[in-house]
């Protein structure tokens, strides 16, 4: 019923919806923005690698800098030009948000413009795209192959996820991050440099998205949906983790990707229920997680009590 | 016809679709201009009065014939399009059920959302409703009853027994417009009722309004449910409207088509929500007629015309974040009562 390659695939979508999640989580923590541009993020990162393999340029690391670079770039851009002015005229959260949200319109459909020059000038379809980048060759353990890109995306975002972990706890600019995260007025006056602090932030958030993203396009064919595709397990990722908390954003990266392989694969041969169902999964569960565990601190919301709740603790 | 295509038609097609985009800037006003409701996901109201109306219209058109047919195929679409001008009762009859139907059925998904997200703040309630709008759009995509990604096609119009297609749709577009006007009627005495200040005052400050002993959860679901049904009713519009629906008709920029309508207008401004409505459809008609006149252009109007609203977003909450036509004050009886004193006072 469960094979092996449920088990693979719930390993590698988890790693990649890990690097996905934890830059969002990151720079909503830090700036108290909720970064849509990070879908396109995800968009640009899988074109740039099809671009390149299109071009004949089929090496993994060069795609992953120039991936890096371009987005991070992006993010660097988006902070300077709309977040800071904005935040110097007093904007709400809400009026953050809504400015990334038309961030995210303009992106996406300026994606969609560049690609349609691009199809253009080559005379060939670039809206949908296979990437080929050179990656480990397959393996073989007992008598399960396993594929070359399997192999590289586990150690690249494996790379990466500790990386950012040894950034975020032993260095002092990883410490410097943490404190603005946790209380930025705090942080300014005990001497941080907040400003470079976000810019710092923004940087790696963008280009995480970025690689994660160029990874998420070697195993499915690139279009420029292909960030939108993906943001409801990615925010329902995030909202495990509260968009504050790192380490059960990437216990909660696991726990959707394996309950979009393992648990529908269950369901669909037990009680075949319709693999079309599978969008409810993400959904339900972030449902779910606000429900039980509303994140108070971070969103900013009431504590209201339901009538059921306070019935119940009369009774007791 | 002078230039290529006739002025009459262009008319017809714009009033119509300015009077269902001001329906939702409308219902997206009450909700963020009025409550403070960051609502991601007007779309999903929006689809699900849709597909609602053009499902139960067909299968009830289909079921009154005894016909076998699923609901997207084609020998259904033919027989349809036979079947519906013979009775105008029947259509009418219908259409009104269907928008009655759909403003319930969409209003009450909305009250539902508020149960989850009532506690926690507006980035999660953005999150919560955005997901929400893509489950829709990808659940419809793979939903093999409703046409999966074809969706249905061939929904009986309720004027489908005046021969004259002009005509037809003249009067369609009229009746649109009388949506438009009631809704924006409604929304008026929301606003303008006391009602309509305990809103604001949940939009200003929250836990002060809670300490007045507002009902807050209350007051934001009764919201979230008027609003959403609304943006059903416009869904139900679409669909006659158009004739068919399809889930690539309800992507999220539809959403944020939406959004910049009224940020552009003004929150908080019934007026400038309809202002909104106006500019953006006109350019959404010019860009589509552009399409038609010049179909070789390098680069798709279309994609154009979402960069603007992206920029116009961006631009208009950095250098004029009130709109073109700021929020006014509450006009209450009190204040008809004050500027009288004054003008009697000197």
């Amino acid at each position: 019923m469960i094979g092996a390659t449920e088990v693979l695939n719930t390993i590698w979508i988890g790693l990649i919806y890990m690097i996905l999640a934890l830059p969002l989580t990151l720079s909503y923590r830090t700036t108290r923005i909720l970064n849509f541009v990070h879908i396109n993020f995800i968009t640009i990162g899988a074109y740039i690698g099809a671009i390149l393999s299109a071009l004949g340029i089929k090496n993994i690391i060069i795609a992953i800098f120039l991936a890096f670079l371009v987005n991070a770039s992006i993010a660097l851009l988006d902070h300077l030009a709309v977040f800071t002015p904005l935040i110097k005229k007093g904007a709400t959260e809400l009026i953050l948000m809504i400015s990334s949200l038309g961030l995210w319109i303009f992106y996406k459909y300026l994606t969609y413009a560049v690609i349609d020059i691009l199809s253009l000038l080559t005379r060939k379809n670039m809206f949908s795209l296979l990437v080929y980048l050179t990656v480990l060759p397959d393996t073989k353990l007992g008598n399960i192959i396993i594929s070359g890109k399997f192999l590289t995306t586990i150690l690249i975002s494996g790379a990466i996820v500790l990386l950012l972990y040894f950034f975020l706890i032993r260095t002092k600019l990883g410490k410097a991050i943490r404190a603005v995260a946790d209380n930025s007025i705090l942080a300014e006056i005990s001497g941080i440099p907040r400003d470079k602090v976000m810019i710092i932030t923004w940087i790696i958030c963008g280009g995480i998205a970025g690689i994660g993203g160029l990874l998420w396009g070697l195993f499915s064919i690139v279009t420029p949906e292909v960030g939108d595709s993906i943001i409801l397990q990615i925010f329902a990722v995030s909202v495990i983790g509260g968009l504050s908390n790192l380490l059960l954003t990437a216990l909660g990266a696991f726990l959707i990707s394996g309950a979009e392989n393992i648990v529908m694969t269950v369901l669909n041969t037990t009680l075949s229920i319709p693999v079309s169902f599978r969008p409810f999964i993400p959904f339900l569960t972030l449902l779910i997680v606000i429900i039980i565990r509303p994140p108070l601190g971070a969103g900013g919301g009431l504590p209201y009590r339901f009538s059921i709740i306070k019935k119940l603790r009369i009774r007791r | 016809m002078v230039l290529g295509f006739d002025v009459l038609g262009f008319l017809i097609s714009w009033i119509s679709i300015f009077g269902i985009y001001a329906i939702l800037a409308i219902s997206l006003n009450i909700e963020v201009g009025y409550t403070g409701m960051a609502n991601f996901g007007k779309v999903a109201f929006y689809a699900l009065g849709a597909y609602l109306t053009a499902s139960l219209t067909i299968w009830t058109f289909l079921l009154l014939h005894n016909l076998p047919y699923p609901l997207y195929s084609v020998e259904a679409i033919v027989a349809l399009s036979e079947l519906v001008p013979q009775n105008p009762l029947l259509n009418i009859g219908l259409f009104i059920s269907m928008v009655v139907l759909s403003f319930i059925f969409a209003g009450v998904v909305g009250y539902l959302i508020t149960y989850p997200t009532l506690r926690v703040g507006p980035a999660f309630l953005g999150i919560t409703v955005l997901s929400f709008g893509e489950l829709i759009r990808v659940f419809l995509r793979h939903l093999k009853p409703l046409g999966a990604t074809k969706g249905l096609a061939g929904v009986p119009h309720p004027l489908a027994w005046i021969k004259d297609p002009m005509l037809r749709d003249g009067i369609f577009a009229i009746i649109i417009l009388i949506f438009t006007f009631v809704i924006f009627l409604v929304s008026e005495r929301i606003g303008n009722s006391p009602y309509g200040r305990v809103l604001r005052a949940i939009r200003d400050d929250e836990i002060a309004a809670l300490c007045l002993g507002k009902h807050v959860p209350r007051v934001k679901a009764t919201m979230l449910f008027i609003g959403s049904g609304f943006a059903g009713v416009a869904g139900a519009l679409w669909t006659y409207y158009a004739g068919s629906v399809n889930p690539d008709m309800f992507v999220p920029v539809v959403t944020f088509s939406i959004w910049a309508m009224v940020i552009f207008g003004g929150l908080g401004n019934n007026i400038g929500a309809l202002i909104g409505a106006a500019v953006l459809t006109f350019l959404d008609r010019v860009s589509f007629i552009i399409n038609i006149l010049f179909p070789n252009l390098p680069i798709t109007p279309d994609y154009i015309r979402w960069m603007f609203t992206g920029l116009l977003i961006i631009l208009m909450l950095m250098f004029r974040p009130r709109g073109i036509i700021p929020e006014k004050p509450i006009r209450t009886p009190i204040w008809t009562y004050l500027d009288k004193e004054g003008e009697d006072h000197g």
